[in-house]
């Protein structure tokens, strides 16, 4: 799920940025630091949307380095337990597949896919019901439901299930 | 009810309410409208209130909230709250609205036309809640909802759900999906211990397996085997639920519209019902008597005025055949064709008598008293004899005219032609006539006019009524 919100950051920013544009430095700067950046608490940072505040900045001893306090808006993402997400298939085993939805990697265990779709190994092994209508291999796209989660602090891990009503494959990019 | 009456028909109400009766009992027989730590003292206990309700909701269609409530014995409040829960259960319809007098009176109309006409008199002005099963709605709801039971105990029984394990045949160390990333190797398809680099095998079955024993292991086994029981239970109690859902799923399902459609159709139906055949049949379908409405009015008056009219022609047929007796005739007046024949005929029979009639009628007092009783005689006599005549001649004119020949002379035209003018003229100014016509003209419009002002007075004393009650009634307000 996205979430609109509003976090905060001490940003050490180097002498040399100190000037007319120490702004607009640590703005840019601030956003190579944190986008993309994943915390177990509030998920994937998508997006820095705004700047609220930037507090006096405070310099250290020592070093000359100065740590300004910053608020600033952010979308995140953060996959939970029951929510139903769109992923792109990325790889698959015998074990069963590994999807991506944006940042989020997803696996979905061989007993979490319909009984009816087998294993077919070769160049591009696959999930495929037994009349071929139905094909799950890399580049596919699916819609699963997440069943569990592993929160690290840097990192999140999904399990996910595809068998369920209105599940599966919603498109075949190989196939089309 | 010409138009619900066909689908009335068609729709058998019955096994639809034995289904709603089935669902009250299976899944809101012990609801309590008591929060928990209230619900101490057994008077104050009062489970099965819900099924009580969805009960008296299958014996009618929409109804008043309020009127349910006085029904059913219960506090408005306390009848809401069950009603809310019904509505967040996707069970009934509902329908505000801020009651005018005519929509409260609509209401009433089509209550008696649908239940047994216990239309309430009374007419509130605040905002009203209406209810009513949706039976379509229920049939889907109930059946989702054993859908979704179901399917939770069977997916808890086949773990469908969690996560998968996986163990390494060598170390024992054991792994599960979320653990996934780390174990996947580049080198084949399988997970690969990340301790011995053992491929690992899928932990399942595990539970049914008989030789785990250690203790983790037989929670898990008990749990299974109680969700394998609470499965079987399931099957069994709402076993004669899901045979009613079966057995309605082919039936045409009673839907009754929205609540203005609805009242709308009850009310024509009560109208077309009440005045056209009392005894129909159709109005005894689905059990629901009826009285007919006092909107009656209309046909009525129009019967009234066709008698009225028949009096008119008859009794105005004589009025315009009123000759002017010779007495008043003189010369020099405006006579009409009619009058004037008369005159000539009178004239042939008895031109002396004529005369002597208008010298009486003009200088009474300066002829003698005998001569003026001679004259007086003989006046009668030739009078008398006149009109005789003149009533023959009239019959023979109306058998002529209703033997349908309209060229009948000069005279029966006029006479008809004055007859009609008379009777409209008349009619269109019923309030100021003569005296003497009164007697006669009067009938049809005082029978008509009546009615009307029966209507009239319903209208006003309804509309008092409720400006009255506007005042007082302030206890129903949405809360
Ligand atoms: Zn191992």
């Amino acid at each position: 799920m996205f979430f609109h919100i509003v976090l905060e950051r001490n940003m050490q920013l180097h002498p040399r940025f100190f000037g007319r544009n120490l702004k607009e430095n640590l703005v840019s700067k601030l956003m190579k630091d944190v986008e993309g950046t994943c915390s177990g608490r509030h998920g994937f940072v998508v997006a820095i949307t705004g700047i609220d505040t930037i507090g006096k900045g405070l310099i250290r001893d020592g070093t000359g380095f100065v740590t300004f306090p910053v608020k600033y808006q952010c979308v995140v993402f953060r996959p939970f337990k029951g929510e139903i997400l769109e992923a792109v298939v990325t790889l698959v085993n015998k074990m069963g597949f590994f999807a991506e939805a944006g940042p989020v990697q997803i696996f979905v265990s061989k007993h979490l896919i319909p009984d009816d779709m087998e294993f077919q190994a070769g160049d591009m092994p696959n999930y495929t019901t037994s009349d071929g209508s139905v094909k799950i291999q890399k580049e596919c796209e699916v819609r699963l439901k997440i069943i569990g989660t592993r929160v690290d602090a840097t990192a999140i891990f999904c399990v996910g299930t595809i068998k369920d009503d209105f599940l599966g494959v919603i498109n075949d990019p190989a196939a089309a | 009810m010409e138009k619900s009456g066909p689908v009335q028909k068609a729709v058998v109400l019955q096994p639809f309410v034995k289904l709603v009766r089935l669902v009250a009992r299976a899944f809101y027989d012990d609801y309590t409208t008591k929060s928990d730590n209230q619900q101490k003292s057994a008077r104050s206990d009062n489970r099965g209130i819900a099924a009580v309700v969805l009960d008296a909701l299958a014996r009618r269609q929409w109804v008043r909230e309020e009127d349910l409530a006085k029904d059913l014995q219960l506090h408005a409040k306390q009848l809401r709250k069950i009603i809310r829960l019904f509505e967040e259960e996707k069970l009934i319809m509902r329908d505000h609205r801020k009651e005018t007098a005519k929509g409260a009176k609509m209401y009433s109309a089509a209550v008696a036309a649908t239940t047994d006409g216990r239309a309430e008199d009374k007419v509130k002005l605040h905002t009203h809640s209406y209810c009513c099963l949706d039976y379509a709605q229920i049939c889907d709801v109930v059946r989702f909802r054993l859908h979704r039971m179901k399917k939770r105990l069977k997916d808890e029984l086949e773990d469908k759900n969690t996560v998968q394990e996986y163990g390494c045949p060598n170390c024992q160390r054991k792994y599960n999906a979320l653990d996934a990333l780390r174990l996947i190797s580049m080198v084949d398809d399988s997970f690969h211990c990340e301790n011995c680099n053992g491929e690992l095998v899928v932990e399942c079955n595990k539970l049914t397996s008989e030789e785990v024993v250690d203790g983790d292991d037989n929670a898990r086994r008990r749990r299974r085997e109680n969700l394998k029981n609470m499965l079987q239970k399931l099957e069994v109690q709402m076993k004669p639920l899901m045979d009613q859902l079966n057995r309605v799923k082919d039936l045409p399902i009673p839907e009754f519209g929205s609540f203005l459609a609805w009242e709308a159709r009850a009310a024509m139906a009560a109208r077309e019902n009440g005045d056209l055949n009392p005894n129909d049949p159709l109005r005894s379908q689905g059990g629901y008597g009826s009285t007919p409405m006092p909107f009656l009015g209309e046909t009525k008056v129009e019967v009234n005025l066709g008698d009225g009219n028949e009096d008119v022609k008859s009794k105005g047929g004589d009025s315009s055949l009123k000759v002017l007796p010779p007495w008043m005739i003189k010369e020099g007046m405006n006579l009409t064709e009619e009058q004037r024949g008369e005159m000539r005929q009178e004239a042939k029979v008895d031109g002396g008598a004529g005369a002597a009639a208008k010298l009486s009628d003009d200088k009474k007092s300066a002829i003698g008293n005998g001569d003026e009783k001679d004259l007086k005689d003989e006046y009668l006599k030739a009078y008398y004899a006149e009109l005789m005549k003149q009533q023959e001649l009239a019959a023979r004119r109306n058998q002529q005219e209703s033997a349908g020949e309209p060229t009948s002379g000069i005279q029966s035209g006029t006479v008809y032609s004055g007859r009609q003018v008379s009777m409209k003229a008349k009619r269109e100014e019923d309030e100021d006539e003569d005296e003497e016509e009164v007697e006669w003209e009067e009938k049809a419009p005082v029978t008509a006019n009546g009615n009307y002002k029966v209507d009239l007075n319903v209208e006003a004393e309804a509309s008092g009524g409720e400006e009255e009650e506007e005042e007082d009634d302030v206890d129903w307000e949405e809360g």
